[in-house]
């Protein structure tokens, strides 16, 4: 239950990867390596960061491009941008294979979607170049008190929920809820702030 | 304000946390009901929110996959496209189907036994497929835990030495098997300072040729070493030795530091 408005853009980039993944419908493999090899790197550093572990890494970006590519018509392209979408679909097989891994899937037990939410492309979104962005990410990430900075990784790249964070840090339940939040509208701040 | 919005805004500072997968249970349930009730500002404001979470991706640090795994994929993508499989197999089995399709003749009768129904068709969906995905795991971990032993066993492999050029290092073992690829194993490691991570390099034969780099490894807990590269490529026909180095977390494009350990590959 993700319907949400997507603000359309004029960025080459996301024009690109959108004709690309219409082109997955084909079955070409042509525009598959060429989105592979566009977005292989973030999405094997992304789940390498969460599993910790380069083979089972490797075996996880696998399914992530072999999904794409057996069910690109699950993408859609007027419901927001790909790399987004992408990366939210490896952090979720990432998070699932990290819970297979330990054994503990005490959370998020009712998300049973196999496709990531839509994500809406903010107006200011398609102005930054991918590098430009990803500077400004990990820029505003180390302007954050370093407390706050790991409550936000705890739970992007681990998966954890406030409370098992708070355990973790040994810190107020409500302080680290203000912490997450204020840290990512920090984030949203300094992305418009560059664009 | 509205009583609306009086409704709404508890909801609305929740959305980010939502996005991040960072609600407790309840809370999490909560905000999915509230979103189900079709609330247009926090619809909205999830869409954002979850671009916004995607963007934390890039605190990853910078890391490239092998070209094995690059060959391993394209080599899958060329052969589905030729046998022209272009209808995606579900992964639910047909009695499945076969199960929601009476569920739902039952269920034509009574509207709201239908809604009920559908959930709990839902729900065990959500169960098998979270089976099959843990199954599907188990037979992909049982069958590298498989190939891994018949690479060490099978008699046509090759034992590659590898000898460290510190004193202090336990010597480690490559076995490589031509068909089913290259295991490197040894104990008592000490674990790379910080961040760092130890990564294989193949040594082409020809002279002036760059180092092939492979995969990177942090030996466990123990100091466990054991490092399995599936399917190598032709290239370790072309391969005069094997070398292990300390790089940065994820691994380097070319050696940035001495070689800790280096075996001869015998000639081929």
């Amino acid at each position: 239950m993700f319907l949400v408005v997507f603000t359309p853009s004029d960025s080459r980039e996301v024009s690109l990867d959108a004709a690309l993944v219409r082109r997955l419908l084909q079955r070409d493999v042509n525009a598959f390596e060429e989105l592979y090899d566009r977005h292989s790197r973030i999405v094997f550093a992304l789940i390498q960061r969460i599993l910790q572990q380069a083979a089972t890494s490797e075996e996880v970006v696998q399914d992530v491009f072999l999904a794409l590519w057996r069910n690109a018509a699950q993408y859609d392209e007027s419901r927001g941008p790909f790399v987004p979408w992408l990366l939210t679909l490896a952090r979720n097989r990432a998070l699932d294979q990290l819970r297979l891994k330990s054994e503990r899937q005490r959370r998020r037990e009712d998300q049973t979607e196999e496709l990531p939410p839509v994500v809406t492309m903010p107006d200011f979104e398609g102005s930054l170049d991918e590098q430009r962005r990803a500077r400004r990410v990990r820029e505003v990430m180390a302007s954050l008190n370093p407390q706050q900075k790991r409550a936000i990784e705890l739970a992007y790249f681990e998966g954890l929920s406030h409370s098992e964070i708070a355990n973790a840090l040994k810190e107020p339940l409500g302080t680290v809820k203000s912490w997450i939040r204020n840290g990512l509208l920090r984030l949203k701040e300094g992305l418009q702030a560059t664009s | 304000m509205s009583n609306t919005d009086q409704i709404r805004d508890p909801f609305r500072e929740l959305i980010e946390a939502y996005a991040l997968g960072a609600l407790d249970p309840e809370d999490r349930a909560a905000v999915a009901a509230h979103l189900a009730t079709g609330c247009a500002e926090c619809t909205k404001a999830l869409g954002e929110s979850q671009w916004l979470v995607s963007q934390l991706a890039y605190l990853a640090p910078e890391a490239t996959p092998s070209e094995m795994l690059r060959g391993r994929l394209l080599k899958t993508v060329r052969e589905e496209a030729a046998a022209k499989t272009s209808t995606p197999k579900s992964s639910i089995p047909l009695w499945m189907w076969g199960a929601v399709a009476a569920v739902l003749l039952f269920a034509f009768y009574n509207v709201h036994e239908v809604r009920v129904t559908t959930n709990k068709v839902q729900k065990m969906r959500a169960a098998l497929e979270q089976q099959i995905k843990i199954q599907q795991q188990s037979a992909r971990e049982l069958e590298l835990a498989r190939r891994e032993a018949v690479i060490l066993t099978d008699p046509k492999s090759m034992k590659i030495p590898m000898p460290s050029g510190k004193e202090d290092m336990p010597m480690l073992q490559a076995t490589w098997h031509a068909e089913l690829g290259l295991v490197v194993s040894g104990q008592m490691l000490p674990m790379p300072s910080g961040n760092r991570t130890l990564q294989l390099w193949l040594i082409p034969k020809t002279p002036g040729a760059k180092p092939m780099p492979s995969l990177t490894l942090r030996p466990n807990a123990d100091g466990k070493f054991d490092l399995l590269v599936a399917n190598p490529p032709n290239a370790m026909y072309g391969t005069k030795a094997l070398a292990i180095t300390e790089e940065p977390e994820g691994g380097s494009p070319q050696p940035t530091t001495t070689p800790i350990w280096v075996g001869a590959v015998a000639g081929k």
